[in-house]
Parts: C-alpha cells; structure tokens; sequence
C-alpha cells in the first residue's frame, strides 16, 4: 500500500452548503408531513410536498454533478465533536454534520434522489385509498427515509453514516409496520430492525476500531492516514476492521446470515418494497463497502468472504425464489440475490462491476415491484401467480403487462440489456481471477443467472401470458376499505379489477425508459469503445483504489488487468479465457446462454405446458432422495425455523429462568432472606417477654445479681 | 447549738453502719420478694416503695458516715419523687381495677410476645 | 447563590402553603410553586459563568451550619450538577401536570410530598458540604416512600418499605464513609471540615490500602441508588407500584444521585481504589444491561419492563463512567441527562394509558395506534429515543459510552488506567441488539397490533358508563397531557441534533473528576512494584524452604 493511493484529498469548500438541501428537504417535508398528519388533512398535500421536495433534491443533485471537479468536503453545523486533554489525534472525536462529495457520492445520490422522486409519484396514486388516514403518516415516512439516505451517502464521516444507517432503519421500521393492525406486518417490522441492529452493531465496533486505530472517523482524514498506514496498529485489530463493516454491510443489504427480514419486509407498501427493499436502502452495504474499499484489504481474506458470502446467498435467494408463490416475494429473493452479486463483485475486486449493477438493478427491481404493486393495487391485493395469467389480454393493462415484461428481461440479464453488462462485468471479474476460488465462483454465479432467468420468467409468463384468468385478493383497494373488502368476499366471481391511473402508468414507462437508459453507458463502452460513465465515477473515488492495486495484495488476490480495465471498455483482456475463448466473448456466449436458457425452460413449464410442471414436481416427490427438495425450497430451506431453534428460543428460555431467578431467587432468598434475619433472631429472644410484670422483675434481679456477682468475684479477686 | 448540731449528727463508725446496712438490705429484700410474689398490684405497688425506702436508708446512712449531705438531698428527692408517683400510680391502679374489676397483675399481659 | 436557595426553598414553602391551605387548590398551587423553582435555576443557569471551565460556582459559599462539626450550608453547582438539577426542576412541573387527574385522594399531600421531594432532590445535586448532600440524598427516601406507600399499587406497602431500608442500608456505607474522610481530614488539618473538595483533597493522599475500602464503601452506598446488578431488585417493585410521577421522578431523578454520586465522590475520591476496582464494576454493569434486557423482554407488565430497561441504561451509563477516559465519563454524563428525559417520558406515557384503562399488562391490552393515535406517535418517538436512534438523544450517549469503553485501554500518552476494551464494548453491545428487541416487542403489543382491549372497560364504553377517574379522560390525549409530553419530545429532538453545546460544557467536568488518575495509578504502579520487589526474595526463600 504505497504510493498507488492516490485518492485526491478533499478540498473544504463551504460555498457549496447548497447540497447541504438535499438532506434537508426531506427532513422539512417529514415535518410537513407530519404537521398534515396532526392537522388530520383530508388531500393528497403530502404526496405533493414530498415529491416536491425530492424533486428539488434531485435536480440539486444534479447541478452539483455538473459542479463537481473534485472531492469536496463541506462542513455545515458541528454535531459530535470534542477533544481533551491536548487535543492531539486519539484526544479528539469528531463527528461534524458535514458532506463529502465524491464521484461516488453523487453517483449514489443521483438514482436515490431520482427513484425516490418517481416512486413518491407512483406512491400518491397507490396509496390514495388513504388519504386523510394513513396517507401522511405513509410519506412522512417516505421523507425521513430520503433524509436518512441522504445523510448516509452524502456525510463526510462514519458517526454521519451511522445515523444514516440506523434512520433509513427506522424509516424501513415504520413503513414495514404502515398497515399496523396486521400482526404479521408488525412482526415484519420488527425484525427487520431487530436483525438489522445486529449488524449495526458490527458496523458501530468498526467505526470504534477505526477511531482507535486511525483517530478519525472522517472519510478524507481516514484515506489520508489509510496512506501512511495505522498509527496504533496492533494487528489483531486491523485486519478485524473489515470483518466488523462486512456484519454490518450483511445486516442492511440482507445477506446470509441475515437476510431472512426481508422477504418479510414485504408486508409494507409495495412503492416501499420498491424504493427501500429493493431500490435504495439495501444497496446502503454496497455502498459501506465501497466507500471504505481500502480498509477491506486490511485482511486478505476479507474480500474473500465476500465474495463467498454474496455467490452463496445469489444462490440461496435464486433457489428460494423458484419456488414461491407470491410474486413480490419472488422479487424480493430475487433482489438478494442481486445484492449477492453486487457483493460477488465488490469481493473479487471489481467495485465498479458492483456499483454498475447497483445501478441497473436499482430501475429493473423498482419497476417490476411498481408492475407488482399496480397488479396488488388492481387486484385487491392479489399476489399468488397461480391465481392471475394472461394478463396483457385484459384492457389497461398492456402497460403494466410489457414494462413487466422489460424488467423481467433486464433481471433475467437478457443479452444486451444494461444488467446483461453489469453482471458481467461482476463474472468476468471472477471467472478471469488468478484465485481458483473465484473462477468457482464465476460459474457458481453464472448457474445462478440461468435460474434467475428461470424464476424471473416463471412470474411473467404465468401472470402476464397465457389465457386470461384471474380472482381477486381478499383486501379492499389499497388495503383498509371495507366496503371493497367485503365485496370481494361475497362475490369473487364478479371481481373487477380496475386498471392503474396515470401516475402508474407514467412512473412505469419511465422506469422502464430508465431501465433503457442505464445501458447508455455500456452500449458507449462496447460499440464505440468510449469509457464507460460508471467507470469513469467509480475509478475517482474511494470504491475504485483498491481494486486498482496493481501490486502487493491486489495481485496476491488476482486483481489482475481486467479489473484496471473494466470488461466492457478496451477490450485488452487477451490473457485470461473463459472456455478457450477470448473472455469477453466467452461470456457473452455463456452468459446470453444461461439467460435464454432459463427463459425458455421457464416457457415450456409455465406457459407452453402449465402442467408439465406439476408433473415434474409429482415426479420428484416419489423419489424419497429429491422428494424434499421442492419443499425445503418452497419452506425457505427451514432458516427462519432455524433460527428460531437455534437463537431465539434459548434466549427466551433463559430469559424466562433469569425472570423468575431474579423474582425468586435474587430478591425472593437473598434480600427478602438478609430482611429476615433480624426478624429470625428476634424470634429466638422472643419467650423472654411473657407480658407477666414479675417475669420481667424476675429478669431484672437476676440481672442485678448478676452484675452483683461479677464485680463482687472481680473485688475479691482482686483482693487476693 | 453547735453541740445540738454535733450530736444530732454524731459520725456513725464504719463499724455501726453496718446495721443500718442491714436494716436497709432487709427492707430492699422484703420488698423485692414480696413484688415478686404477690399479685395484687396495690401490695405490689407497696413493696416497691418498701425497696425504696431501704435505698434511701442506705444513703442516708452513708451520708452520715461521711458527713456528706448529698446523700440526703438524694432521699428527699426520692420522697418527693416517691410522693408523686404514688399519686399516679395509685390513679392508674383504679382505672385498671375499673377496666377488669380486679387488682390482680396477671390479667394484664397484652405485652406478651408469646 | 440567592437563586439557587431560592429553588430549592420555594417548593418547600409552597408544600407548607398547600398543607394550610383548601385541598382544590393543591395541584395549582403546586403547579406554580416547581415553575418557579425551575425559573429561578434557569436565571441561575442563564447567567452561570462556569459552562466552559469545569469549576463550580459560586467557588466559596455558605454560612457556618454547624459550625464546631464543619458543616456548612454551602450550595453552588458545576455543569454536571446543575444539568442534572435543571432535568429534575425541570420534569418537577410536569410530573405534577401529569398526576392532575391521577390522584385524587389526599391531595394536598401528595403535592406537598412531591414538591419537599424535588427540593431535597435539588438539595442534593447543589450541596457542596458532604453531610449538606447526605441530608440531601437521605431525605429523599422520606417524600418517596410515602408517595409510593399511600398512592401506589396494590403492593406499595412493601415496595415502599423496600424501597426504604435497601437504600437505607446503602447509604450507611456512604455516610460511614464520608464521616471517615471527614476524621481524616481532621487529623491532617486539625479541624473539622465536611467540604467536597476539601475532602477529596484529603482522600487522594490516602493510603492506597485506604483508598480501596473508602471507595468500596462509597460505591456500595451509590450502587444501590444507581442500581448496579445485584442490589437493583427493589427498583422494578418500586417502579411497579409508584404512581405515574414517582416512577418519573424515581428513574429521572432519584437514579442519578446514585451516578452523580459515582461521579462526585467515589471516583474523585478515591482514584487509587477506582483504578483497582474498576473492572469489577465494568463487569457487573455489563451483567446488568444483559441481564436486565433479557429479563424486559419476558416481562409483560409495561412498567416493570421499562423499570428494567433503566437497569440496563445505567448499567451502560455505569460502564462509560468506568472505562476512566474523557470520552466515556463524557458519554455517561449526557446519557444520565438523557436517561432521565426519554424513560421519564415513557413513564409518562404509560401512565397515560394506565388512567385509562387500569391495566399494565401488554397481554391483555394491545393496538392502541387504533384508539389512541397520538399517544401512539409519542411513545414510539421516546421508544426509539430509548433504543438509542441517531439523531435522537439516546445515541449520543450510548455511542460515546460503547466507545470510551471501547478506547479504555492504560494510555501512557494521557495516563488514563482504562483496562476495558473492545471486548467489553462487544459484550455491552449486545444490549443495544437487546434494547431494540424488548422495546420494539413492547410497541408491537402496545402499540400496533388489533386493537386488545380489557373486557371491562369495552363494557363500559358501551354502556356509556366509565370509571370515575377516566369519565374525566378524551379517548385520545388531551391538551394538557400533549403539553406534558412535547417538552420532553422537543428536548429529546434538539439534544439529539445539537448536543455539541452541551458535551463542551461537560467536557471540562469530565476531565476535572479524572485529574487525579494519572498521578494515582502512577503511585499504584510503583507501588506494586515495590511489594513486588519486596515480597521476590521471600517467596523464592518460601519455596526453597518447602523445597527442603
């Protein structure tokens, strides 16, 4: 780690406190929002007061990345900070309400802002059946997780990030739990933030280890010293700093082992799935990692179990989403096991594969969770594929159907489209990688995109092809009324759906717009051998350093030329091959073959013979061997269950033996038994006192005679 | 007069004060067991003056053996004390006998812890 | 000086007003009397020279009390004292807002009791005279006990006699000794002088053997108020059977004389002892905020599950106090503050339900949200600022105490003797895993969920005819209850976003109560390495005679 870091150091610069709006405004509309929500306002005023305010953010946004020049840091107020003592670096602690605006910063800001502005549009239609209820309460949600999203890409140090972290936590806890008087969404909500403060807790003791090793939690201070190496280094400690990040990264971005919130998580909103779950907040690890790139080389296995960790839980997510039945659980397997291959990128070295598909993933997953939640939305909360087909037949719903339709493409990594580029990017990182691991990996990842095209197609040709068939859900039209709800019941057969609105259909067709855009940059890199904009924002800031070792650890872990040169951009990757052939081209043929594959596997059972698919699976129930498989998979291989055993229920079993020991035992024998002593050795004097007056003069001559008796033996004693 | 004074307060020997030591021990004793054994409480009542009677003799004795008058302000003070509590407690022994019309002792043992 | 006497003796005299005067006057009388209290420490802290130097102020004051025993009537605050004094003259008013429909028997004595309660509170935090804060922090048991004897529970005879005799008996050890350092400085000086600072000038000479007993002593006396793990068990039968204003003024107030005492006495006092004994104390707050968090989340009664949450809280503040470095004692500080502000808040707001509807019990009542909305937006919002959300007050606290315990480690740089570490951090840290687990399982039964109510007050709704008490009550809360809550919801609010004028005030205090470590833990060292030196020879002479 010499002087190839070469991260720019951050000038200070005030003037550009404007950004400083960016968290603001959704903070103002939080407080807006909430004061419609005591005022009991009977609009749609806080739709518009939120998408307003994100609106701004963003176009701030925006004008700040054409301001951009360099790394900047703009302090704003002071928040946490002092120092003792002589002040000197491990005697002060500061943790200021600045930013820090980098590439990546923007790069983030950017589509968070973006997708936060469209779903909050798309979200004042579907949420309209509550207006005057629940509807300000919904967007005041929506804001404090934009503010504390903001907060977390755009502060300048780790206590900022932290707050941020834990905020969009909160937010992700409230709009979890919006429908709160269904018990399964509360408990949704609560162990979403449960599991979450587990790996928050991982990500506080790294931000400690940092503070204690480097004396700073401030990015541009920690790089500075990440050059010079740490001060305090003991090296037990370093190479645990990663470890500590990479639990809290897992915790947020819903990777084994704690990913289990957040297919549960869906019980919110579906425009929260979209925006929190799927969009923004879980890519919050993706961004911990890649903002402190440099301190994941610490350990050089650390990048390692990354990778692992993310191609185990790609796997997992893709095995579990095959075989469930509610499409926005589908989607929200499938967005872990996209967030396991931003993490498979991030691990092989290959952030900017990472953050491309974050990307890409974050337009494709907010649109198909938008066409989902248009289909709950029309549907009375219906969401069982086997319960809807052939829904592009049925007018008003062509839009939903075709952008459907896009998003499945753009998630299957169809050749050509912007995801087909980004997980590449992430495989051929791998698959060219000097370490065998991660060539094992890269195939490992490639099986997974073959079954994410499966999955991903099963939803769509079920739902959206086929011959037209549909019922309804059992919940009213956005959940609470009561009037639809019992309608619904009483006469199934006569459900109309009722199509999507404007603000629907607009939002969709321009996320799936989007969805085209996001492939502009790859298409410039690959047919007019351009750089590629990601990699150009990605290799200006911290995320891109690491990977650009060109000596030292990066070569000990296989970071080799392809990662300097992106696969998509110059195309000088001519000594690593992928099945004899030259690595871009191998994987465009294997990759575009385990994606078509998977659709058209995907055709044959669920459109061309729906029953051959229930026939495969009787066929594999009669072998005892296979017979299991199915249903582990349809039970989310038993890790809910698991855990349950393995964690909860010890805990609450001693809890409840800690109760009753500190009832019974600990107050009960010890305090209530110190009490008693005194009363116990009363007891014992107590024949003593008969009440008879001569008992006690008795008691008292004798007593007299006593002391009689003693100074009388003493005098004659002494006498002697 | 000097005379009328000397003689009335002759120095008793240490020899001769043995005897009023033993009337007085008597008397403290007659009246210890007499409390002890007698239930009725104005007979009880009466032997504790009786022990104080003895206890003043013995001081007024020694305050002759040592010409000291401190032990004679001591008994009039007990007389006068006496006096008093007499009072009282002879007040207090009617309104116990009007509570359970009768003057023995033994009926009043609430105090009992047992 | 005037000013502050005038806060502490104005309630007093309002209590005497309300004994002489009519019962239906009480509340307002005594409404008045704790603003004025809080009005007169406000002008004082208003114009407090002292925020930035860590001294404390007034420097000298206070006649001769006692003049041949060295008493003095001397009263003046530091940053950390006068904080924790304007959170209790500060929560004084609206505890007593908050009992107005609560308490409706023996009125007049129970504002009397509470108003002659927060002004021995007062008395205590101001007292700069050993026995003028023993008299201070003793009679506080007096008001307290009969606030929870005569209008708690269906228990509050025990709890309160529990109350009593546990805190009693701790501070016998504390007094005892006070009084000994007290002699000792009599031997030194040759005059009585119950001074705090003359006195701790006295004990940090002490011999280190000394040393240890003194502070042995002094920490039993304050773990029992704090409460430290084992001696805590009288705290949730005291919380459990307290009215709503007790419980606030018990975990807001009442707790922190036991940390302020910690901060005030103990540490200063005897750093030698403090520098030897400070792992055992790290380890049983430790054991306390895990144990006391696995036990909240069994709990179903909604008070007792916040009386041990305090615990757990302190049991961190405890442990930010002992990791012995600026950053955690600075962290404990503003947590105590804020301890005080968010679980008084939130026994605020069970109260609240518990007027309506009678019961505590999170498994028969539930999905409040439904009826009672913005009760339910109130007790989420101090909830999280319990779990310790950023940008609420909670975080700062916990955040700074993990991380000075984090950090403690012997510093040769500053001379800290720190010897906690990342492990004790690990290990606390779990607490917070557990705080949000109890809390938000106590939101999702309380709070969200189908609405659960208890079948009599259903019936009674429906026949239009309710209990005395709550015929008085909106379904909802009413104006004078959200008044009660937003000043605490708006502190919660700023001292979360903008704690930074109130971490430098306490800054300097926080260092002022370490200033003798570094010398001490020197002496210690040498010390042991003289015994070391010393007890060499004859160990090995030892062993070679068994040898033989």
């Amino acid at each position: 780690m010499s002087g190839e870091l070469s991260i720019p150091q951050a000038v200070i610069a005030p003037e550009l406190a404007w950004v400083g709006l960016a968290i603001l405004l959704p903070l103002l509309s939080s407080v807006v929002c909430a004061l419609c929500g005591a005022l009991r306002v009977k609009n749609k005023l806080p739709a518009i007061v939120t998408a307003l305010a994100l609106a701004i953010s963003f176009v701030i946004i925006v004008r700040a990345y054409f301001a951009y020049a360099g790394p900047v840091e703009v302090p704003i107020f002071q928040w946490m900070s002092f120092e003792w003592g002589s002040g000197g670096r491990f005697q002060s602690f500061t943790a200021n309400c600045s930013l820090y605006i980098d590439s990546l910063t923007l790069y983030w800001m950017l589509f968070v802002t973006g997708l936060g502005t469209l779903i909050t549009v798309y979200a004042s239609e579907y949420m309209e059946s509550d207006v005057g209820g629940g509807y300000s309460r919904f967007f005041f949600g929506i804001s404090i997780f934009l503010f504390a999203m903001s907060a977390l890409v755009l502060g300048d140090n780790l206590a900022m990030l932290y707050l941020g972290w834990e905020g969009v936590g909160l937010a992700s806890y409230l709009l979890v739990g919006y429908n709160y008087d269904r018990p399964s969404a509360v408990a949704a909500a609560k162990k979403a933030f449960i599991m979450n403060r587990i790996g928050d807790l991982g990500l506080a003791l790294g931000i400690f280890m940092l503070w204690a090793n480097y004396g700073t939690i401030q990015y541009s201070e920690l790089f500075a010293a990440m050059k010079n190496g740490g001060q305090t280094a003991v090296d037990w400690h370093l190479s645990v700093i990663p470890f500590l990040l990479m639990l809290g990264a897992f915790g947020k971005s819903a990777q084994i082992p704690l990913f289990t919130w957040l297919p549960d998580a869906m019980e919110g909103p579906t425009p929260v799935s979209a925006l929190i779950h799927a969009a923004t907040m879980v890519t919050a690890g993706v961004y911990l990692i890649a903002r402190l790139y440099p301190f994941f080389e610490l350990h050089p296995e650390a990048l390692a179990t990354i990778a692992w960790i993310g191609c185990s839980t790609a796997l997992l997510a893709a095995t579990i989403g095959m075989m469930q039945y509610d499409i926005k659980r589908v989607f929200a397997y499938s967005t872990i096991s996209q967030l396991g291959y931003m993490f498979l990128g991030l691990g092989v070295g290959t952030s900017f594969g990472a953050c491309y598909h974050v990307l890409t993933h974050a337009f494709f997953k907010a649109l198909l969770f938008l066409t989902a939640g248009a289909i709950m939305h029309g549907f009375a909360g219906q969401l069982d594929l086997r319960k809807l087909s052939g829904l592009r037949h049925l007018a008003g719903w062509r839009i939903v159907s075709w952008t459907m339709f896009v998003g499945c493409l753009w998630l299957s990594a169809f050749p050509y489209t912007a995801a087909f580029f980004s997980k590449d990017a992430i495989l051929l990182q791998a698959l060219t990688s000097a370490r065998a691991d991660f060539r094992f990996l890269g195939w490992m990842g490639l099986f997974t995109a073959a079954l994410t095209a499966y999955y991903t197609f099963r939803v769509w040709f079920r739902v959206c092809a086929g011959p037209l068939h549909f019922e309804g859900g059992n919940e009213g039209h956005g959940d609470h009324d009561e009037h639809d709800k019992h309608a619904a019941h009483a006469a199934p057969a006569a459900f109309h759906p009722h199509a999507p609105g404007w603000a629907i259909k607009g939002v969709l067709l321009i996320l799936a717009l989007g969805a085209l855009v996001v492939g502009v940059p790859a298409y410039k890199a690959v047919f007019l051998h351009e750089t590629n904009w990601v990699q150009e924002m990605i290799a200006h800031s911290s995320a891109y350093q690491g990977s650009g070792l060109g000596s030292g650890l990066g070569s000990g872990l296989g970071l080799g030329d392809a990662g300097h040169a992106g696969p998509v951009s110059h195309g000088d990757a001519h000594t690593p091959t992928v099945l004899g052939m030259d690595a871009h081209t191998g994987l465009t043929v294997v990759g575009s073959t385990a994606s078509i594959g998977g659709i058209l596997v995907a055709w044959f059972f669920h459109l061309r013979s729906r029953k051959s698919a229930d026939q495969l699976r009787a066929a594999l129930a009669r072998r005892w061997w296979l017979g299991w498989i199915p249903t582990a998979m349809e039970n989310k291989w038993y890790v809910d269950e698991l855990y349950h055993y393995l964690f909860r229920l010890p805990l609450w079993f001693g809890s409840q033996i800690l109760s009753f020991g500190d009832k019974h035992f600990l107050d009960g024998v010890l305090v209530d038994g110190m009490a008693k002593l005194p009363l116990a050795l009363g007891r014992v004097f107590r024949p003593l006192y008969s009440g008879a007056l001569q008992g006690y003069a008795v008691t008292m001559a004798g007593g007299v005679a006593l002391v009689l008796a003693w100074v009388s033996w003493v005098w004659l004693r002494g006498m002697h | 007069m000097n005379d009328a004074l000397s003689s009335a307060f002759t120095i008793i020997a240490p020899a001769q004060i043995s005897i009023a030591l033993a009337v007085s021990a008597i008397l403290f004793g007659l009246g210890l067991i007499g409390f002890l054994c007698r239930r009725n409480m104005i007979i009880m009542f009466l032997c504790t003056e009786l022990m104080f009677q003895g206890a003043a003799l013995a001081m007024v004795a020694f305050a002759r053996m040592r010409m000291d008058v401190s032990g004679q302000v001591f008994v009039i003070f007990i007389l006068t004390v006496a006096a008093a509590e007499a009072a009282l407690a002879l007040g207090l022994v009617v309104l116990l006998y009007r509570r359970r019309e009768t003057l023995n002792s033994e009926v009043w043992s609430e105090l009992g812890e047992s | 000086m005037e000013l502050i006497w005038l806060s502490i003796i104005v309630p007093l005299i309002t209590a005497c007003v309300i004994a002489v005067g009519p019962s239906k006057n009480a509340r307002t009388t005594a409404f008045v009397g704790s603003l004025l209290s809080l009005a007169a420490l406000t002008l004082f802290a208003w114009n407090f020279p002292a925020w930035k130097n860590g001294q404390h102020f007034p420097m000298v004051a206070g006649a001769d009390w006692v003049s041949g025993a060295g008493v003095s009537l001397s009263v003046g605050f530091d940053t950390v004292s006068l904080l924790l004094a304007l959170l209790t003259a500060f929560l004084m008013p609206l505890c007593i807002a908050g009992s107005f429909t609560a308490i409706n028997d023996r009125v007049k004595e129970f504002y009397g009791w509470f108003l002659v309660l927060g002004s021995s509170i007062l008395l205590a935090f101001a007292a700069r005279d050993a026995i003028l804060f023993y008299i201070g922090y003793e009679f506080t048991l007096v008001p307290m006990t009969l606030i929870v004897a005569i209008y708690g529970g269906t228990e509050r005879r025990i709890a309160a006699i529990k109350m009593f005799l546990y805190t009693f008996l701790g501070s016998m050890f504390m007094l005892a000794a006070l009084l000994y350092v007290g002699w000792e400085h009599r031997l030194a000086s040759g005059a009585w002088n119950f001074d705090i600072d003359a006195l701790t000038a006295t004990a940090v000479r002490l011999p280190i053997a000394t040393q240890y007993w003194l502070f042995a002593a002094l920490m039993i006396g304050f773990a029992v108020k704090v409460p430290l793990f084992p001696l805590h068990t009288w705290l949730p039968l005291a919380h459990d059977q307290a009215p709503t204003a007790g419980s606030v003024i018990l975990a807001s107030a009442l707790l922190k004389l036991g940390t302020y005492g910690n901060y005030r006495f103990a540490l200063p006092m005897a750093p030698a002892g403090g520098a030897e004994l400070m792992n055992v104390v790290a380890v049983l707050s430790i054991i306390a905020i895990i144990y006391a968090s696995l036990i909240c989340w069994v709990q179903t009664d909604a008070k007792k599950l916040i009386a041990y949450s305090s615990v757990s809280h302190l049991g961190l503040c405890m442990l930010g106090l002992f990791a012995l470095n600026p950053i955690g004692a600075e962290g404990a500080v503003f947590y105590m503050v804020n301890h005080g502000i968010s679980t008084g808040a939130l026994f605020l707001c069970v109260g609240m339900f518990y007027e309506r509807y009678h019961t505590k019990d999170t498994d028969v009542l539930g999905g409040l949200a439904k009826r009672m909305p913005v009760w339910a937006c109130f007790m989420v919002f101090f909830t999280l600022a319990s779990i310790g959300l950023p940008g609420l007050n909670g975080f700062v606290g916990e955040f700074l105490c993990l991380g000075g315990t984090f950090i403690a480690e012997h510093d040769s740089q500053t001379g800290y003797p720190g010897v906690l570490g990342p492990w004790y951090a690990v290990v606390a840290g779990l607490g917070l895993i557990f705080a949000a687990m109890y809390l938000l399982i106590l939101l999702g039964k309380i709070v969200w969920g189908p609405l659960r109510e208890p079948a009599s007050h259903a019936s009674h709704a429906s026949h239009g005819e309710t209990h005395s008490a709550s015929s008085t009550l909106p379904i909802d809360l009413g104006f004078r209850e959200i008044a009660i809550l937003m000043p605490l919801a708006i502190s919660c609010l700023w001292l979360g976003l903008q704690p930074k004028p109130m971490l430098d005030a306490i800054r300097p205090c926080a260092e002022r109560m370490l200033v003798n470590y570094p010398a001490q833990v020197e002496r210690v060292l040498a010390e042991s390495a003289a015994t070391a030196q010393v007890t060499a020879p004859i160990t090995s002479s030892e062993t070679s005679s068994n040898s033989q």
